[in-house]
């Protein structure tokens, strides 16, 4: 039951655990994206149910384990500015948080503690209209790239709202997209977008160019004697941890980070894990969640449930709690060194560190 | 003549074995011919999959969507509104309709959603399989009590309804049968599962605990031995009333409505022979239920029970939604959209009772019907949808339309759906009101789109449309 995932030149510690499942207050409810900003402040969106419970982006402090603190939380459902039908993409420039709504067609922006400022966006595929906007990421210049889903295309916008440029079409061919979802940029400006129907990995040039793609379709195999912690997974077998082998194969990827040494981290939302590559796309490791520690909010619903805790102690094991269930978004963060993974249908965040100085001498322990 | 013969019978089986098809599709559905479309039908696998990952992309929530309604009754409407398999949906709903179980007590949609899983992976399959795995299922043990049935202290509840409701019916055991089948099911259970809190649900897994099983020698229909429940099943689907049983409730479900289930021992079938083919060919292929459907649809009993059943609210409400098109992605509303059957009735994954839902004349009170009537005719009335907007291209290539026309082209394009002579001549006498439907203005063009919706609102609210 590895805390630790060990590969190629690499180390990762899985750190703690973030959030409980929770309609409004101290957790979350299916987040479908998620951005960093500065001191280790976490923006999440979630979508939420279909009894208009749960919508909303949460501003979170992370912190180390059982620091997490919830700051704020912003666009709820309901109709009218500052208010939203789906959440989707989260972005900051430092400043403000855009905040996608893909059933309203816009973007709202906010400032830093969630007072609303301002939106735009007109349904449509013509230049600066949108269709299902989904993931958000701020360039280093203020310019926000919306994921338009619905159109197939990335567009990019001043934080006005002013069109500035778009690039990509449906397809899947190179530079084309087939209902992309999350987004990011790297250091140098590269933009990589995770081209969900297509099961890759596509990296552009600041301009839009193609550069490179990631990935190739492919689930994870079920073992005969696989316990389904969900009807699509993930599967968890008495024969070992299954079903990982082979890293490059995705299922339905949702997001995407890069962190300073260029390596390449994916949201692997079908197949339940995030997929790390080397800058040149080739697999490295696979995490697969490892939240064997409770986190602070989730201790609190235990403690003032007794009848849970009985039950947890009865349970023969809590492997299919530790393991990620449709992680949705992933990002590094330079300041600590470490991966955050908004695990979806678990309703928190796990968090990696990237381990630059492991040492281990002795193999005969 | 003969091909709008072929497009009337090729409808009924489509509303039968599916939820009903337009025109474009019973047209190439005849094309490719009665008996290709009943294996079609047969083979689910030949169709692709419903896309599970769009739901979820949309609706996170209706992975695991707990105790609360809508999110699964969302799951369970986007596979009906969607699938390309519409007999494999239909048997998950009839054994829905058998094994009826409920989140009432379950408490738990995601549960109830595996259960649906499994009855779309083998509905069709092996008969006696799938009693076996039902009995083995999580879901049915805590709905029916198993997981308090011990070694030492016997519960009746499984056991019973496993010989009343799920394979024999009322008459065909006695008292001591349902004792001695449930001390066969003892040690029959479940592993705790993982509490809901913090971080939401997770499954139940079959448990067999041999020391809380009874394993003493049991007397069970004439036989005699140290009976386990695997034994109990074996001897249940070798029993004359169980083919009997299974094959009345296809013929229910599938022909013609019969009364409720608790008639059965009192009231014989209405078709007497059609049970006794179908249950030849239940026993000859040993359980197999593809085999038992491929009888049923090519029998001349199926073929000549045109609109002999009353539809349920499903089969309504799938039927609607999938007629007029536009439907298919999940979008904000979908939760109310999804519980419009519950609306009419029949609260799907939440069935009234172990015995599942009363069927027939039963669907219809005065406000089930209200319910029908307004849902369909919101839905008929509106040009927008793709599947009305085929009605009127189809009509209007046909030029100006008299009041007959009109009547008679939206009854056919609808179905066709056969109504009595009186109820046409009703139909007609409104028609006339508005005079001939035509399309060469703007103007008239817009009038005759709504003329098209208003006749298709009647007509659906005809006593003869709720029937299949």
């Amino acid at each position: 039951m590895p805390l630790t995932t060990v590969a190629r030149g690499r180390v990762y510690e899985w750190s703690h655990a973030v959030g409980r499942g929770a309609a409004s207050g101290t957790g979350f409810n299916y987040p479908q994206t998620m951005c960093l900003a500065k001191g280790g402040v976490a923006y999440v969106a979630n979508r939420g149910n279909e009894n208009n419970f749960g919508m909303r982006v949460n501003e979170v402090k992370i912190g180390g384990p059982g620091q997490e603190e919830l700051l704020a939380e912003f666009f709820q459902w309901g109709e009218g500015d500052g208010r939203s039908t789906w959440p989707f993409g989260v972005a900051t420039d430092g400043r403000n948080v855009y905040v996608s709504d893909e059933w309203n067609n816009s973007i709202s922006v906010f400032d830093s503690s969630g007072k609303f400022l301002r939106k735009w966006g007109k349904s449509g595929s013509g230049d600066g209209e949108l269709m299902r906007p989904a993931g958000l990421v701020c360039e280093k210049n203020g310019n926000l790239i919306v994921v338009d889903s619905g159109n197939n295309r990335l567009q990019v916008f001043t934080g006005e709202g002013k069109f500035l440029a778009k690039c990509g079409k449906g397809g899947s061919g190179d530079g084309e997209f087939d209902q992309p979802w999350g987004i990011t940029v790297d250091q140098a400006g590269n933009i990589y977008v995770a081209d969900w129907k297509n099961h890759r990995i596509q990296k552009l040039s600041p301009q839009g160019k193609f550069m490179m793609k990631i990935g190739q379709y492919g689930k994870v195999p079920v073992p005969a004697d696989a316990y389904a912690v969900t009807p699509l997974g993930p599967y968890l077998s008495a024969s070992g941890t299954p079903g990982y082998p082979k890293a490059g194969l995705l299922n339905h990827p949702t997001d995407v980070a890069v962190d300073t040494d260029g390596d390449i981290y994916v949201a692997d939302w079908g197949n339940h894990r995030v997929c790390v590559f080397d800058a040149e796309g080739n697999p490295v490791a696979n995490l697969i969640g490892d939240a064997q520690v409770m986190s602070k909010w989730g201790q609190m619903s235990i403690d003032a449930n007794p009848d849970m805790m009985k039950a947890r102690r009865r349970a023969r094991s809590l492997e299919p709690e530790y393991r990620f269930c449709f992680p949705t978004a992933v990002d590094f963060d330079p300041e600590t060194d470490r991966i955050i993974v908004a695990d979806s249908q678990r309703n928190r965040l796990q968090i990696y560190r990237k381990v630059r100085d492991y040492v281990d001498f002795q193999a005969n322990l | 003549m003969a091909y709008q013969e072929d497009i009337a019978l090729m409808a009924h089986l489509m509303r039968r074995a599916g939820f009903g098809a337009g025109r474009d599709e019973l047209e190439a559905r005849v094309a490719k011919g009665y008996q290709a479309t009943v294996e079609e039908l047969l083979h689910p696998e030949t169709q692709p999959a419903v896309d599970d990952y769009t739901l979820l992309r949309y609706q996170p929530a209706a992975l695991l969507p707990g105790g609360q309604p809508p999110m699964g009754n969302v799951n369970i409407m986007y596979h009906l509104v969607n699938t390309k398999r519409p007999l494999e949906e239909k048997m998950a709903l009839f054994w829905h309709h058998v094994f009826a179980t409920g989140n009432s007590k379950v408490d738990n949609y995601d549960q109830l959603l595996s259960q649906i899983g499994l009855f779309r992976e083998r509905g069709m399959g092996d008969y006696r399989a799938l009693l076996l795995t039902i009995a083995r299922n999580p879901t049915m043990i805590f709905w029916l009590d198993n997981n308090e049935n011990h070694g030492t202290a016997v519960n009746e509840n499984w056991g019973r309804e496993l010989l009343e409701l799920f394979s024999l019916g009322v008459g065909a055991y006695t008292e001591k049968d349902v004792r001695e089948a449930s001390r066969a099911f003892t040690g029959w259970t479940f592993e705790t599962k993982i509490p809901r809190l913090p971080y939401g649900r997770f499954p139940w897994k079959f448990e067999y605990r041999p020391e809380d099983h009874d394993d003493g020698e049991k007397e069970f229909l004439g036989h005699r031995g140290r009976f386990n429940g695997e034994d109990i099943i074996d001897i249940v689907v070798e029993q004359p009333a169980c083919a009997r049983f299974v094959c009345r409730h296809l013929y229910n479900f599938f022909v013609a409505d019969e009364p409720q289930v608790p008639a059965w021992s009192i009231e014989a079938p209405r078709d007497q022979k059609a049970i006794d083919t179908l249950t030849a060919a239940f026993r000859q292929s040993r359980f197999d239920i593809r085999s038992v459907l491929r009888v049923l649809f090519n029998s001349s009993f199926f073929k000549e029970a045109r609109f002999k059943h009353l539809k349920s609210p499903a089969e309504v409400v799938v039927g609607s939604l999938r007629f007029v098109g536009g439907q298919e992605l999940p979008r904000p509303g979908y939760g109310d959209l999804s519980m419009q059957p519950a609306y009419m009735g029949q609260d799907l994954l939440n069935p009234p009772s172990v015995e599942g839902w009363h069927t027939g004349p039963e669907w219809i009170n005065s406000g089930s019907l209200m319910a029908r009537i307004n849902f369909v005719a919101s839905l008929v009335g509106d040009p927008s949808l793709p599947g009305v907007r085929a009605i009127i291209d189809r009509l209007k290539s046909k030029g100006s339309l008299s009041p007959e026309q009109l009547v008679d082209g939206c009854l056919d394009l609808l179905g066709p759906v056969e109504v009595s002579a009186e109820t046409r001549q009703e139909l007609v006498a409104q028609a006339k009101e508005w005079g001939q439907t035509g399309w060469a203005s703007e103007t008239s063009a817009k009038t005759a789109d709504k003329r098209v919706g208003e006749m298709l609102q009647l007509i659906v609210a005809t006593r003869e449309y709720q029937f299949a």
